[in-house]
């Protein structure tokens, strides 16, 4: 929202420093000097992405050339699927002014091929891109003790779920994945809303993301109405699914499947679950530029980005807000970002069926 | 103990109190404005707490969200036009007292109950604590369905003797609420292909058009000034007066408000409704109600204020908002570097209290200020209406446009305030519209879930008998006083239609 303070404080702050730094000494190629930046984001105000680019923002004012104000426009809507569409549409400039900060759920119903989408993130440059983690986890009245008491589990589980076509893609496919018998079930609203139907007894199978497991389950498991199961993994330089660091005792989902199954995942179904896991988790968050922007400006931002990440003050935070997960700047987040691009055709329809057969939803 | 003595302490130096002043300060302007609420309040505050102590930050957040429900009586009882969400019901007799040039007596009476209310809001909060969890845990979704029915059985209240008109009334809200997606399925209902319908219209809208848009219009007709005598009649004093002597109401209000606001998922835009409709049910002399019955007041301003209380424990102890405010309020949270969960009644227990001593110390400073301020600006309601209505306009349509931005935010109030003036018009019970606007998802949401998860064997939780036993004693009590309610509706009728 767009409050008084936030409207005229950028302009007096560009004021100030205008006056200080006078005429730019050095005529650089790509130069905010006195210029504003205003970074769309498809969420209100409050939420994961909101927080994540108030955490990011000051620190790209600090290292982008010239120290712009770098301010929060939040434009919610649709899903996201409003701003995204913005950013694809009205945004043009090859100036950098304008960047585009997407997430799991922008991510998602481009890659389903979600008819209201005008978004390509083929065509766009990431600058950087934050991931994430998912702990899956379930009741122990189920006498399961760890991943491995799985495999044969046929009690019908029932999970908390914001719908077919959402970021639970990822669990529920898991799930299906593992040979479990899980019940979604849908209009929950949030995480949250799911972790507390778990301690309802309302469901009994649940996931949280890494952050929020740490402060909110593992005191449960503690109490020992909570058996942590699994993480979704995160990827390696190679593009490997491995163990995710912040939990490194627990296993990671294909080594879960290879407990199960006696054999490492592959097919169409992994193939899907690996592009979206990428997509919601991998690189859940990342800030774009248009397509039309100066290479000079992408390589601008992209070094910024790579000073943030290194900033000493920066790393506090985000091992205080941000999982702790290593940040993806430049060229990491587009390799990582592949994976979310290079997605075969069957492998997308193969998934739009497999939430067609198994809920009956149809993506438009 | 000590950690709750220890943060008075801290919150008690004076850059604490300044800043708690401040976010008072801000919480007041706030509002003061139509349709601006804790949300804008928040988003305005975000930005400047980044890096901030959590102490300090605490002040200044919760300074400002506990004492808009306090202000934002002031255009409700002067101008009949809901300063927030909160304070919809204040309407119903405050508007009516200050059009008997009473608006002194009214506001006097609304900020002492608030000023009650907020306190037992942070008194309740601190007992508790301990046992906050398994009591939030004790409403699944069966039972949270069930509340939002209590809540919709006081459609029968506010509808006096229309019943039809009340039933389709309400049903116009559950429509209107049906719009944009589905909370269970992956649909979009009555969006005609319009992208600005697809979320929906939002709850500033739907208030602010169903309430102001016709106060306003009639107003301009008549050319009055809103109050139909030109003095000012009895004093705040006796307003404060009438709220000790109705000290039970504030009470039972003060307790409705936050059990209601510690429930998560009901959220708290039905609290003002339903401590409203709860003292309309249990006052035997009910012909005044609707016309200037002063309970009409103090009911749904302790509630109001005791609401904030209840909201914190959701969003803190599972981090899941119970409103609006209380969303970004957890996105501050966040930015400050704090997670919220089980150990904030351990490990964090000290930024709890300074939590609940700067709900407690706001409510103070804020309804100070408010009666203070009141004096000048009660006199606003002799002031011939013509010279206020653009600026009144101006305030509602910028209020209208903080929900998306967009061109549809304005074409929607229209569409709403024409809806309302009609109703208005014809007799029709808006309330009923607007709860059952605000329920709508709540309905729909919890009976998909607990259809889904139990089939039929939802009924037969205990959570749901008793509360399927309080719904019936409630209609039922209505009923036995039907004489006594159809002269309370004939005066909410008339309200409605004046």
């Amino acid at each position: 929202m767009k409050s008084p303070m936030k409207k005229w404080f950028p302009i007096f702050l560009a004021v100030v420093c205008t006056l200080i730094l006078g005429a730019p000494a050095v005529q650089a190629n790509a130069d905010f000097s006195g210029e504003q930046i205003t970074w769309i984001i498809p969420f209100k105000v409050g939420g994961g992405s909101d927080v994540w680019s108030r955490l990011y923002a000051p620190f790209f004012k600090k290292y982008l050339p010239g120290n712009p104000i770098v301010a929060v426009k939040n434009m919610p809507g649709g899903g996201s699927i409003t701003g995204g569409n913005h950013f694809a549409q009205r945004v043009r400039k090859a100036d950098g002014l304008t960047v585009f900060g997407s997430s799991g759920s922008t991510s998602f119903p481009y890659l389903l091929g979600n008819s209201k989408v005008k978004y390509d993130f083929s065509k766009y440059h990431i600058v950087f891109a934050s991931p994430t983690g998912g702990v899956a986890y379930i009741n122990p009245k189920l006498g399961v003790k760890s991943a491995a008491d799985l495999k044969g589990l046929e009690d019908e589980l029932a999970y908390a779920s914001q719908g077919a076509t959402s970021l639970d893609i990822v669990p529920l496919l898991a799930f299906d994945m593992l040979g479990l018998n899980v019940k979604a079930i849908f209009g929950y609203k949030g995480r949250g809303s799911g972790r507390v139907a778990f301690e309802q007894g309302e469901v009994n199978i649940d996931y949280q993301t890494t952050t929020a497991y740490i402060k909110n389950v593992r005191p449960l498991v503690d109490q020992g109405v909570a058996v942590p199961l699994m993480t979704w993994g995160v990827l390696d330089d190679a593009g490997k699914i491995v163990r995710d660091p912040v939990e490194p005792d627990l296993p990671c989902f294909p080594e879960v499947y290879e407990m199960v199954h006696g054999k490492k995942p592959s097919g169409q179904a992994w193939n899907a679950w690996k592009a979206f896991m990428v997509a919601g988790f991998g690189v859940q968050k990342a800030m774009w530029l248009p397509e039309k922007t100066n290479p000079e400006i992408v390589t601008a931002y992209r070094d910024a980005a790579a000073k943030v990440v290194a900033d000493a003050e920066f790393q506090e935070i985000v091992k205080k807000s941000l999982g702790g997960y290593t940040q993806l700047p430049g060229e990491q987040a587009r390799k990582a970002f592949e994976q979310v691009l290079s997605v075969s055709a069957e492998d997308k329809a193969w998934v739009l069926n497999w939430i067609k057969e198994k809920y009956d939803v149809e993506v438009k | 103990m000590e950690a709750f003595l220890q943060s008075l302490t801290v919150l008690l130096t004076p850059s604490h109190l300044l800043l708690l002043v401040a976010g008072v300060l801000l919480g007041l302007c706030v509002g003061i404005l139509p349709g601006l609420g804790g949300i804008v309040g928040m988003t305005i505050l975000l930005p400047v707490i980044y890096g901030m102590d959590p102490h300090n930050a605490f002040a200044l957040l919760i300074g400002m969200v506990a004492v808009i429900p306090t202000s934002d009586t002031f255009p409700s009882v002067m101008m009949g036009i809901p300063g927030s969400s909160a304070s919809q019901a204040t309407i119903m007799d405050g508007y009516p007292l200050a059009r008997k040039g009473e608006a002194a007596r009214a506001l006097g009476s609304a900020f002492t109950a608030s000023l009650i209310g907020g306190l037992i809001g942070a008194a309740v909060l601190t007992l508790i604590i301990p046992i906050a969890r398994p009591l939030v845990l004790a409403f699944g979704s069966p039972e949270l369905f069930m509340l939002a029915v209590l809540g919709m059985s006081m459609v029968g209240v506010l509808s006096g003797n229309q019943p039809i008109k009340g039933i389709i009334g309400a049903g116009i809200g559950l429509m209107l609420g049906a719009m944009g997606d589905a909370p269970a399925v992956t649909e979009y209902r009555y969006t005609f292909g319009i992208d600005y319908l697809m979320d929906g219209v939002s709850l500033v809208i739907v208030g602010l058009g169903l309430f102001a848009f016709p106060e306003i219009i009639d107003l301009l007709i008549k050319g009055r000034p809103i109050s139909e005598k030109a003095e000012l009649g009895k004093g705040w004093l006796d307003g404060v007066k009438d709220t000790i002597r109705h000290k039970f109401i504030v009470l039972r209000c003060s307790i409705i408000g936050v059990v209601i606001g510690f429930i998560p998922g009901l959220g708290g835009s039905v609290v003002d409704w339903i401590a409203y409709g709860h003292v309309i049910q249990t006052s035997k002399d009910r012909e005044r109600f609707g016309k200037g019955d002063i309970r009409g007041v103090i009911a749904p301003e302790s509630a109001n204020n005791a609401k904030e209380g209840g909201g914190l424990i959701p969003t803190f102890l599972f981090g899941i908002p119970g409103s609006g405010s209380m969303a970004v309020f957890l996105g501050g949270l966040l930015i400050l570097g704090i997670q919220p969960g089980p150990s904030m009644v351990t490990e964090n227990v000290d930024l709890l209290y300074t939590a609940i001593w700067s709900l407690a110390l706001a409510n103070i400073v804020g309804a100070g200020m408010a009666l203070i301020l009141s004096k000048p600006i009660t006199k606003l309601t002799v002031v011939p209406f013509n010279y206020l209505a653009p600026f009144m306009i101006l305030i509602i349509t910028f209020a209208c446009y903080q929900a998306t931005y967009s061109w549809g935010d304005l074409i929607a109030l229209l569409l709403m305030g024409i809806l309302g003036w009609l109703m208005k018009q014809f007799g029709w019970p808006r309330p009923a519209a607007l709860i059952g606007f605000v329920l709508a998802g709540n309905l729909e949401q919890y009976l998909f879930i607990s259809v889904q998860r139990y089939g039929m064997g939802w009924l037969a939780r205990p959570g749901v008998i008793v509360m399927a036993v309080i719904i019936v004693a409630s209609l039922s009590a209505s009923i036995v006083y039907q004489r006594k309610l159809q002269s309370a509706g004939e005066t909410v009728k008339e309200t409605v239609k004046e």
